[in-house]
């Protein structure tokens, strides 16, 4: 995989676009994988996407009792195994990130795969080819690098400064699997 | 014991070890001290020795997973206090009935998957335990007269029965009842693979098809057998054989690394009521940020357990960890830390680190002195 997802959460206008599309991919029985949620609804009518990190060392993966979270050889961190997940919803409290739902009538956990059907061959998921104000985004990790210096140096962020050493960790997350 | 382990390359090969051991044991008291041992039956022996080493090392590899110890660590603590034995035995036989004799969950998923599921399953168990017993002498039939047959269980005469009787008839049938229960289940299941592209995104050849196809193999010539001995006076019977002979012992020796490994795992479902969620969709844990109840305070205490022993740290700088803030909330703190609003998780808006770098050796290697001495400290 050469391509990473890019997300800007301020760009969301909270149209739950994403949200449809994730609903519409196959194997997903209409139930969707992602969230979209208010930051803080008495502030603002601020919302964010959000799907999982596909984290490297993936903690749902390491707290699951029955080794039913896998990871593919690209690094994608697959939803539970239907045949081994007991549904004890470990998962779902280990995530740093609250991302495994969990559907108790079929006893089984579900989660964001970054629509490794798709992503595999550098297909956009289903999330990201849907967003119209590109704050969910699936780009090249060249393209990524290069927003991310641009918001460096526009210096976006409101409350404490950034500076020239910590500037890295005020632009937005990307994740996804790619190998430089 | 921890002589005895040293002596081992790993504690699976010591377990096998004594699974082994166990089997001949049983062995011989079945077959009367090897007198009456089933030399037909041997290839079928050999593989199914092999099974038991496989499925041995299989589950010693994934008990000794922190998360997997930790929850059956739980449930024995639970299986021995008092105060929970009702508790206990109301999981256990709801676990059994619901999620293991009727498998109704898989039944909620479609009746197609359900009626598919509970026949490979049952067909499964059914055909092994009677492989096995067979196999291992754990039981076989003696005439006690021209008209009386007996079953004689690990050397001991029990049930006597006419051979034309109804039981005799589902005893000797045993096997092809079964293996019409798989055959119509395999079929149900590689008919969804083709039809259903969904199935098939993240489905691996060699974990969730080569089961299902050599299970086909097996049933096929297993049936083909009976076909032939009683339809068509024995034609092609030997070859029948040696075909049947070969694909179970296929299926036996690929059993523990494929799919149908999932088989020993399932009971341990029993421990979510038991140790976690008396009533499904019940929660009783609240959380520190928002109030929400979100989950029990035994299961965020193994879940923290289990993150601590493999060197996560997700300690918030309100000393809490972020397990003990419910999923909307730790959603809601990745953001805010990313846009630099106050949250619960430190000042800096520094992403979760969640790589810790430890990688797991690989198995069947021998351990190094220094894992026993770190094991003695404690
Ligand atoms: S579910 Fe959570 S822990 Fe698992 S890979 Fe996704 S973000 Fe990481
Ligand atoms: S709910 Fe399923 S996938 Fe999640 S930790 Fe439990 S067994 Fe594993």
């Amino acid at each position: 995989m050469k391509k990473v997802m890019y997300l800007e959460f301020e760009r969301c206008i909270g149209c739950r676009s994403c949200q449809a599309a994730c609903r519409e991919c196959g194997g997903h029985d209409a139930k969707e994988r992602n969230y979209v949620e208010y930051i803080d609804f008495f502030e603002s009518r601020q919302t964010f996407p959000m799907m999982c990190m596909q984290c490297k060392d993936p903690a749902c993966a390491k707290v699951c009792p029955a080794n039913a979270i896998q990871i593919t050889e690209e690094g994608v961190v697959l939803s539970a195994m239907e045949e081994k997940c007991i549904g004890c919803r470990n998962c779902t409290f280990g995530c740093p990130f609250g991302i495994p739902k969990f559907d108790f009538e079929e006893n089984k956990m579900y989660k964001c795969d970054m629509c490794y059907d798709r992503t595999k061959y550098d297909i956009s998921p289903m999330c990201a080819s849907v967003c119209p104000s590109d704050a969910i985004r699936f780009i090249d990790h060249d393209e990524m690098m290069e927003l991310r210096r641009r918001r460096t140096q526009m210096n976006l962020i409101e409350g404490k400064k950034p500076s020239e050493n910590d500037k890295w960790q005020y632009v937005p997350e990307f994740f996804g699997v790619y190998s430089d | 014991m921890k002589a005895i382990e040293k002596s081992f390359n790993s504690k699976a090969s010591m377990n096998s070890f004594f699974v082994v051991i166990f089997l001949f044991f049983t062995m011989w008291i079945g077959t009367g001290q090897f007198t009456k041992v089933d030399w037909m039956l041997f290839g079928y022996m050999v593989a199914s020795f092999i099974f038991f080493i496989g499925m041995t090392v299989r589950l010693t590899s994934w008990v000794m997973r922190p998360a997997t110890h930790e929850m059956i660590k739980r449930s024995i603590q639970n299986m021995k206090a008092k105060k929970r034995q009702k508790r206990n035995v109301k999981a256990i036989i709801k676990t059994l009935i619901d999620n293991i004799i009727l498998q109704k969950y898989i039944f909620k998923r479609g009746i197609y998957r359900g009626i598919q599921h509970w026949l490979i399953a049952w067909g499964c168990i059914g055909s092994l335990a009677i492989t096995f017993g067979l196999t291992f002498g754990w039981m076989h039939f003696k005439l006690v007269d021209a008209t009386t047959y007996q079953v004689v269980v690990f050397g001991v005469p029990t049930l006597k029965m006419h051979p034309d009787g109804l039981l005799a008839g589902l005893i000797f049938e045993g096997l092809n009842i079964t293996a019409t229960m798989l055959l119509i289940g395999v079929i149900m299941a590689i008919v969804r693979r083709i039809k259903n592209h969904d199935t098939q995104v993240t489905q691996r050849a060699e974990f969730d098809l080569v089961p299902l196809y050599i299970l086909l193999a097996m049933t096929g010539t297993g049936l083909l057998l009976t076909v032939s001995y009683k339809l068509l006076g024995g034609w092609m019977h030997p070859q029948f054989q040696l075909l049947h002979q070969v694909t179970t012992v296929l299926f036996l020796v690929y059993f523990p690394f494929g799919k149908l490994f999932h088989l020993p795992i399932r009971p341990m479902a029993v421990a979510v009521p038991m140790n976690y969620q008396e009533e499904p969709g019940i929660d009783t844990k609240e959380c520190v940020g928002c109030g929400e109840l979100y989950s029990s305070d035994d299961q965020i205490t193994d879940v923290q357990t289990i993150l601590g022993k493999q060197m996560f740290d997700f300690k918030t700088n309100d000393g809490h960890q972020l397990s003990d803030y419910c999923p909307a909330c730790r959603r809601k703190i990745r953001v805010m830390s990313q846009l630099n609003m106050k949250t619960p998780f430190g000042t800096s808006a520094e992403p979760v680190q969640t790589n810790n770098g430890i990688h797991i050796p690989g198995f069947g290697r021998e351990r190094a002195e220094t894992f026993y001495d770190a094991k003695g400290e404690k």
